[in-house]
C-alpha cells in the first residue's frame, strides 16, 4: 500500500482533475504498489501517484522526469520488467507490471532483476 | 520486401488530410503513427472510457479536431493504419525500415508522405533538467488525454500563443497558474498589425484566451523571460526579470515565484530526421522553426515521390497542416492516375487560395513570436546543454572555440549528440549557441546529422518479420 492511500485510495496524491471511473490495474514502482487507469501511460500514472522522479543519470546521479511528454527526448526513462530504457511517456501500463527506477544506463539493475 | 502505392508518416492533421484525399481517390494509402490512437499531438485522443474524454474544454479547434477524427474513422475501411509502428530507418528508393512491437519489415512506397510534425524547443538555462520543469505541450498533454495535473502550481512560460492555451486549460484543470512569462513584446503586436488581420477568426481566438486569463487573475508578462529554475532534488522556484528585445533578463529586477511546475518552450521545431535520411535538401528558415526540407507548393521535396506536409515541412499549425496534407494528397492522387488534370488543377488553386492568408499571419506571429539571440546566453559554465550525455557549457564552449563549429565536429570533440535523442534536444540550441558565438549564421552552422536507427533498436527489435498482407501487387483476391 501506498502511505498515502489511507484518506483517498482512488487518488492518493489528489492530482486526478474527475475522479476516474474505469477499471483499475495495479502495478509495482520500486517497493511501492500503485493503482493505475486502464490504457494510461506510466509516465501518467506515476505522476498522478505523486512520483516524479523517473530516473537518475549515469554521470552525475541527477533525478531526471518527464519532460516532452511526447516520446522525443528520452528523459523518461524507466525499467519495465527487468528491459532497460523504456520511455514511460510511451509505454502503457499493463497489470502487474514491475516498473523501476532507471539508475544510469540501467542494465546493471535489469540485469539483476532479469536474473532473479 | 512489401511494396505500397503511398505510405504516410503520422497521423496528425497533416497525414490524415493527406490519407483522406488518398482515399476518396481510391488509392488506399497506409499510414502509420507511433501512438496507439490517431490524433497526433494536437488532437490526441484519451483512451477509450477515460473520464479525460469528458473534461477537455471545447473550443473550435477541439470541435474541428473531432470532426477530423470522425471522417478519418468514417473512411477506415479504405485506409490501412498501423498504429504503434514507426520508421526507423529510409533507405535508397524509398525503402522504409518499419517497426513495431511485433518486429520489423521492409515496406517500399512508390510515394511517401512524412507528416511527422514538429517538437517543443526548450534552450538550456540554469535548473532545466530538474524533475518538475516540462514542455507546455508535455504539461498540456497530461491535462488534455490523462486527466492528471502535473503540479499544484506552475509557471507557463516561453513564447507564442501555444502558451496561452495551455495556461488556460492548465487553470480549468485545477493547477494554480502563477504567471504567464512570454517573451514577446505586446508592443510589437502593432507593427504587425495589417499582416495580423489576415485571419481575423484566428486573432479573436487568440484575444479570447487573453481575456480568459484576466478574468481568472492569472498576469500575462509580455517581455519577460525564464533565466533560472531551482530545488532541491525536483523543481521549487523559478526565477524570471523582464528582458530587452534581444532577450536579454533584467537581472536586477528578478522575481522569483515558488512552483511545483514550469511549463516553458519557445515554439517548436519540425521533425526532419526522415526526410534527411530520404535524401532531401534541406533549407534553414528561422521562422518555421530551423532546418526543413525544401519543398514545391504541393509539397514534393527535392527527391521524387518524398512529400512533406504540415509542421514537419515548417511550422504552421494544424489548420495550415490539413491544407497541406490535402495538397499532397491531390497531387499524388493526380501523379497516380486516379484524379484528372481539370479536377486537380481546381482542387489545388482553391487550398492555395485558404493557404495564404494563413500564412501571412504566421509569419506576422512569428516575427512576434521569435526566438531571440539572448536565448543562446541563459545557459552558465555548470547548465548542461546535452541532457543525455550531461554535457555542461564548460565541457562543450571549448570544443567551440577549438572549432568545433558544426555538428559532426563537435559530436567528434566532445559526444554531444550521441545519446538516445539523437540531438534532437540539445542541437537546435547548440546551433544557435554557436552561431552566436562565432558569428556565423545558423545556415553556415549546419543542421544535425541523422542515422539509422533514428530511435533506440535492439537486436531483439530486428528478430521478427512484421507480417503483412501483400495486397497491393498481387492480383485480387491472392494471398500474400
Amino acid at each position: 500500500m501506498t502511505p498515502n492511500a489511507a484518506h483517498d485510495p482512488q487518488d492518493p496524491s489528489g492530482r486526478r482533475i474527475v475522479a476516474p471511473g474505469g477499471p483499475r490495474l495495479a502495478f509495482s514502482f520500486d517497493d511501492a504498489r500503485l493503482e493505475a487507469c486502464e490504457g494510461e501511460t506510466i509516465a501518467a500514472a506515476l505522476l498522478a501517484a505523486g512520483r516524479p522522479v523517473l530516473r537518475t543519470t549515469e554521470r552525475r546521479s541527477e533525478p531526471r522526469g518527464l519532460f516532452c511528454n511526447m516520446g522525443v527526448c528520452f528523459e523518461c526513462l524507466v525499467e519495465v520488467d527487468g528491459h532497460a530504457n523504456l520511455r514511460a511517456c510511451q509505454t502503457v501500463v499493463r497489470a502487474g507490471m514491475r516498473v523501476r527506477t532507471q539508475r544510469g544506463f540501467g542494465y546493471r539493475d535489469a540485469a539483476a532483476e532479469l536474473g532473479e | 520486401m512489401i511494396r505500397r502505392k503511398v505510405v504516410i508518416v503520422g497521423a496528425g492533421p497533416a497525414g490524415m488530410s493527406a490519407a483522406l484525399v488518398l482515399a476518396q481517390a481510391g488509392a488506399r494509402p497506409t499510414v502509420l503513427d507511433e501512438n496507439p490512437r490517431v490524433g497526433g499531438q494536437i488532437f490526441r485522443q484519451p483512451p477509450p472510457g477515460s473520464p479525460a474524454a469528458a473534461a477537455r474544454p471545447k473550443d473550435a479547434s477541439a470541435r474541428h479536431g473531432a470532426e477530423l477524427l470522425r471522417r478519418f474513422e468514417a473512411a477506415r475501411a479504405r485506409i490501412e493504419l498501423l498504429n504503434e509502428a514507426y520508421v526507423w530507418g529510409v533507405f535508397p528508393e524509398r525503402r522504409l525500415a518499419i517497426g513495431n512491437q511485433g518486429g520489423w519489415q521492409v515496406v517500399q512506397p512508390e510515394h511517401l508522405v512524412l507528416a511527422t510534425g514538429a517538437y517543443e524547443y526548450t534552450p538550456p538555462f540554469p535548473g532545466w533538467t530538474l524533475p518538475g520543469v516540462m514542455t507546455p505541450g508535455g504539461a498540456q498533454s497530461l491535462v488534455k488525454t490523462w486527466n492528471v495535473r502535473p503540479g499544484k502550481s506552475v509557471v507557463v512560460a516561453g513564447t507564442g500563443p501555444f502558451l496561452l492555451v495551455v495556461a488556460r486549460q492548465l487553470h480549468a484543470a485545477g493547477v494554480a497558474v502563477e504567471a504567464v512569462v512570454e517573451l514577446a513584446r505586446r508592443s510589437e503586436f502593432l507593427r504587425h498589425a495589417p499582416r495580423l488581420l489576415s485571419a481575423p477568426g484566428l486573432l479573436f481566438e487568440g484575444g479570447g484566451y487573453l481575456r480568459e486569463l484576466k478574468a481568472a487573475g492569472i498576469p500575462v508578462l509580455w517581455g519577460h523571460v525564464v533565466f533560472a529554475a531551482g530545488g532541491e532534488g525536483r523543481l521549487q522556484h523559478v526565477e524570471l526579470a523582464p528582458c530587452d528585445a534581444a532577450g536579454t533578463p533584467d537581472r536586477e529586477r528578478t522575481r522569483r515565484l515558488e512552483v511545483d511546475t514550469l511549463a516553458i518552450g519557445y515554439g517548436f521545431v519540425p521533425r526532419v530526421e526522415l526526410a534527411q535520411l530520404a535524401g532531401c535538401e534541406l533549407e534553414f528558415q528561422d521562422e518555421l522553426g530551423g532546418w526543413i526540407p525544401r519543398k514545391d507548393e504541393a509539397g514534393e521535396s527535392s527527391v521524387s515521390g518524398v512529400w512533406v506536409a504540415g509542421d514537419g515541412g515548417g511550422v504552421s499549425g494544424s489548420v495550415v497542416a490539413e491544407l497541406e496534407g490535402e495538397l499532397a494528397g491531390l497531387a499524388i492522387a493526380g501523379r497516380l492516375g486516379l484524379l484528372d488534370a481539370a479536377t486537380l488543377a481546381r482542387e489545388k488553386e482553391q487550398r492555395l487560395a485558404r493557404l495564404a492568408p494563413l500564412r501571412r499571419f504566421r509569419a506576422a506571429l512569428d516575427a512576434v513570436y521569435r526566438v531571440r539571440p539572448g536565448l543562446a546566453r541563459l545557459a552558465e559554465p555548470d547548465t548542461l546543454v546535452c541532457r543525455c550525455e550531461e554535457l555542461t557549457c564548460s565541457e562543450v564552449d571549448p570544443a567551440i572555440g577549438f572549432g568545433g563549429h558544426d555538428f559532426r565536429t563537435l559530436k567528434v570533440m566532445t559526444r554531444l549528440g550521441m545519446g538516445p535523442c539523437q540531438a534532437r534536444m540539445c542541437w537546435p540550441a547548440m546551433m544557435r549557441r554557436i552561431a552566436d558565438r562565432t558569428e556565423k549564421s545558423c545556415a553556415e552552422v549546419g543542421p544535425s546529422r541523422f542515422r539509422p536507427p533514428v530511435r533506440p533498436t535492439t537486436v531483439g527489435d530486428l528478430v521478427q518479420l512484421i507480417p503483412f498482407e501483400d495486397h497491393s501487387d498481387a492480383p485480387a483476391g491472392a494471398g500474400r
